[in-house]
């Protein structure tokens, strides 16, 4: 006699023991949702619902949030809101470790269909599962074992059209634990009560049982925030490597650049640097700034630039050359131009995951030179790819500890799209705050896509001294 | 090209954008037109704006939007507006609850009413891509699966990607809890969903909020929707 089907509060709890510290995890519809009750507020586990909530937990209504399954929910300390589009962003971007969703059926090989069913098999309901699917590191498919009526939800073959095809690397049900391996699928764990032989019968797909198979358990990890508060500039930029990619903030005055970063960058003399950049450093040489006004010119003067992609990379004035200009001129330095609405969107498209992108800008120019050009609905457009950095830096106005950033005025200016758009991202603020003390509302760059946070010293010049 | 403005500047801040009624804030709409409408569940939907749209009886519609689930007694939504004969087609990622079906499921079975399913981020970065000038997008989500089938595929960083093309609309239906006389626009909570994007994809926004403020009345760093993408504003009931 089997044991019973597991409540979707212990699947949950079986699937907290797959998070990590500090994951950004995506729910989709259903059991997932079950999933942020199973581990305490203070776990610091990033919980995505497409709906637009940051950071959400289940259980309590925030009056006009809701999560992927339509139930009411409200934010964790330190959570946000989003919009859709941004939300597709998290997801298909390469920010998001680990999606969670419940699938109708999943096949040996990895497939999977969702929410859909053979009343309504030439309509289906992707939601974000397809985001989620393709743009997570790893997925869990949480759903019973079998349908109401006895057939199993996991299947040799897909009998419906897949939403994602291959991308379930482990099963979760009411009764087992199962692993997608390339050889197929793997009983890892059985519920308590159930032998391996029982859910074999139960499963239309073959299973192979693993030598290390387990009784499922049901305690919640103990998880916490990642620190992201560095002590200083040097610290927070100290594991730069040669030949970087870097994102550099601002726009082209003082305002919005990341100036204790770049001092911190400087100091650390690391060489062979890439700077993607509205300006390559034009504070100083304009009239934006005053001659000694930290910019870009302390890295190009420290022989540590090699490129510079940029859309203003020159000075205002001919007879005040920037720094850049001068290197670029000696011959040491490269340079890619790109306008600057183009610049933001191939960082946008970095960030959110889009390959590439047809846009009008600079068709049938110099700046489409070497570009496709493609004719949509009469329109010319030419194709440019997304840009990715290995580190960015930015200038924030307060951040609190969990990442989240708010920004004043103009000096928002690149500091989102950048933040979105390397593998780590460091920002400077003003102020560190609690989680909380950041509205949900107002909060500008979710800590998601923050890895390391440094406080702009109180005494610190953003003017050399002359 | 556009035309030149009605309202002078001056004009603008005395009147605003704000029109006495739904039917009226929906003036120029006609048969067949494509219509974007805001929402994700029960939050934030224009439910004023889609009584108004029923009310002027225009027909043969096409809805973009998020879906038509469950409903709350005494809500309007997109299933009403389906109901009542008007929706020729729905593109959605979720277009009805695979359960409970209702109307939707029922107009689709009987063939009245045409479905297309586009994955919620294609949709968005689609409307998006709409919004802000971009002919196409190549993505990852979708490879290997029917949403690919029929477009280009190319392969970056060593995965296929699909193109998307860029999807505009006629008319966009949103729902804010504020704004000011010129269209500045903040929500609440997850009512902010296709908002924000919906609102730069269409030629004429319109759009339903619980409370006007003058200009100045909306602090500029909370702003979610900027005025120049917003034509039309009413007051929620």
């Amino acid at each position: 006699m089997p044991g019973t089907h597991l409540e979707p509060a212990s699947v949950a709890q079986r699937v907290s023991q797959e998070l990590f510290s500090g994951a950004v995890v995506a729910l989709g519809p259903g059991l997932p949702c079950y999933l942020p009750g199973a581990l305490p507020d203070t776990s610091g586990v990033w919980f995505i619902a497409d709906s637009g909530a940051l950071g959400s937990k289940g259980g309590e209504a925030h009056g006009n949030a809701v999560d992927a399954g339509e139930n009411p929910v409200s934010l964790l300390s330190g959570g946000s809101f989003t919009g859709v589009v941004d939300v597709a962003g998290i997801l298909r971007g390469g920010h998001t470790d680990i999606a969670v969703l419940q699938p109708s059926q999943v096949a040996a090989n990895g497939d999977f269909v969702h929410w859909t069913s053979e009343e309504t098999a030439g309509l289906f309901a992707p939601g974000s599962a397809v985001d989620m699917a393709y743009g997570a590191a790893t997925v869990i498919a949480v759903m019973p074992h079998q349908y109401p009526g006895g057939r199993s939800n996991i299947v040799s073959q897909c009998s419906l059209p897949v939403d994602g095809a291959g991308r379930v690397n482990i099963i979760i049900t009411d009764v087992s634990v199962i692993k997608v391996t390339a050889a197929g699928l793997e009983l890892v764990e059985t519920a308590p009560g159930w032998t391996a032989e029982e859910i074999i019968a139960i499963t239309d797909a073959s299973l192979t049982v693993s030598s290390d198979l387990k009784e499922m358990t049901f305690n919640v990890p103990t998880l916490e925030p990642a620190n992201k508060v560095y002590s200083s500039a040097i610290e927070a930029l100290s594991d730069v490597l040669e030949g970087s990619i870097i994102n550099v903030d601002g726009f082209a005055g003082p305002g919005g650049m990341a100036h204790y970063l770049m001092v911190g960058l400087r100091d650390l003399g690391v060489k062979k640097l890439q700077l993607i950049s509205n300006t390559a450093g034009v504070a100083r040489v304009s009239a934006f700034g005053v001659p000694n006004i930290i910019d870009h010119s302390i890295l190009v003067e420290n022989n540590q630039v090699v490129k510079a992609t940029a859309s203003y990379p020159v000075s205002p004035s001919a007879s005040r050359p920037s720094a850049f200009e001068e290197a670029y001129n000696r011959g040491e330095t490269e340079l890619e131009v790109v306008p600057q609405g183009t610049l933001a969107e191939r960082l946008r498209s970095g960030g959110a995951g889009v390959a590439a992108f047809y846009t009008p800008t600079g068709a049938g120019t110099l700046l489409g030179d070497g570009k496709e050009a493609r004719i949509i609905d009469g329109k010319d457009y030419i194709l440019e790819t997304g840009l990715r950095a290995d580190f960015c830096i930015i200038r924030g106005y307060k951040a609190d500890t969990l990442g989240n950033v708010i920004y004043k005025g103009t000096s928002r200016n690149f500091n989102p799209v950048m933040a979105t758009a390397a593998e780590i991202t460091v920002v400077e603020v003003d102020e560190i705050v609690e989680p909380g003390q950041l509205g949900p509302e107002e909060i500008v760059t979710p800590g998601l896509f923050v890895n390391r946070i440094v406080v702009r010293p109180a005494d610190f010049s953003a003017y050399l001294e002359i | 090209m556009t035309s030149a403005p009605e309202n002078t500047p001056g004009d603008l801040t005395k009147q605003g954008k704000l029109y006495s009624s739904a039917l009226a804030a929906l003036e120029g709409i006609s048969n067949d037109a494509t219509v974007l409408v805001a929402g994700f569940a029960g939050c934030g939907i224009p439910q004023k704006l889609l009584r108004g749209l029923a009310e002027s009886g225009v027909s043969g519609l096409t809805l973009i939007c998020q879906g038509a689930w469950i409903q709350e007694p005494g809500d309007f939504t997109v299933t009403d507006l389906v109901a009542s004969g008007q929706v020729k087609k729905m593109i959605s990622p979720m277009p009805f609850h695979p359960v409970h079906g209702g109307v939707v499921k029922e107009q689709w079975e009987s063939g009245e009413l045409e479905i297309e399913i586009v994955s919620q981020g294609v949709l968005a970065e689609r409307l998006r891509a709409g919004g802000a000038g971009i002919g196409g997008v190549f993505l990852p989500s979708s490879s290997g699966t029917r949403f690919a089938e029929g477009k280009e595929v190319r392969q970056y960083d060593g995965c296929e990607h699909v193109l998307e093309l860029a999807l505009k609309a006629d008319f966009a239906l949103l729902r804010a809890q504020a704004a000011d006389t010129l269209g500045n626009m903040v929500y609440d909570g997850t009512a902010r969903n296709w908002n924000p994007t919906m609102a730069m994809a269409a030629a004429v926004t319109v759009v339903e909020v619980d409370a006007v403020h003058d200009p100045g009345g909306i602090d500029p760093e909370l702003v979610i929707t900027q005025a120049i993408f917003i034509d039309r504003l009413v007051l929620s009931d």
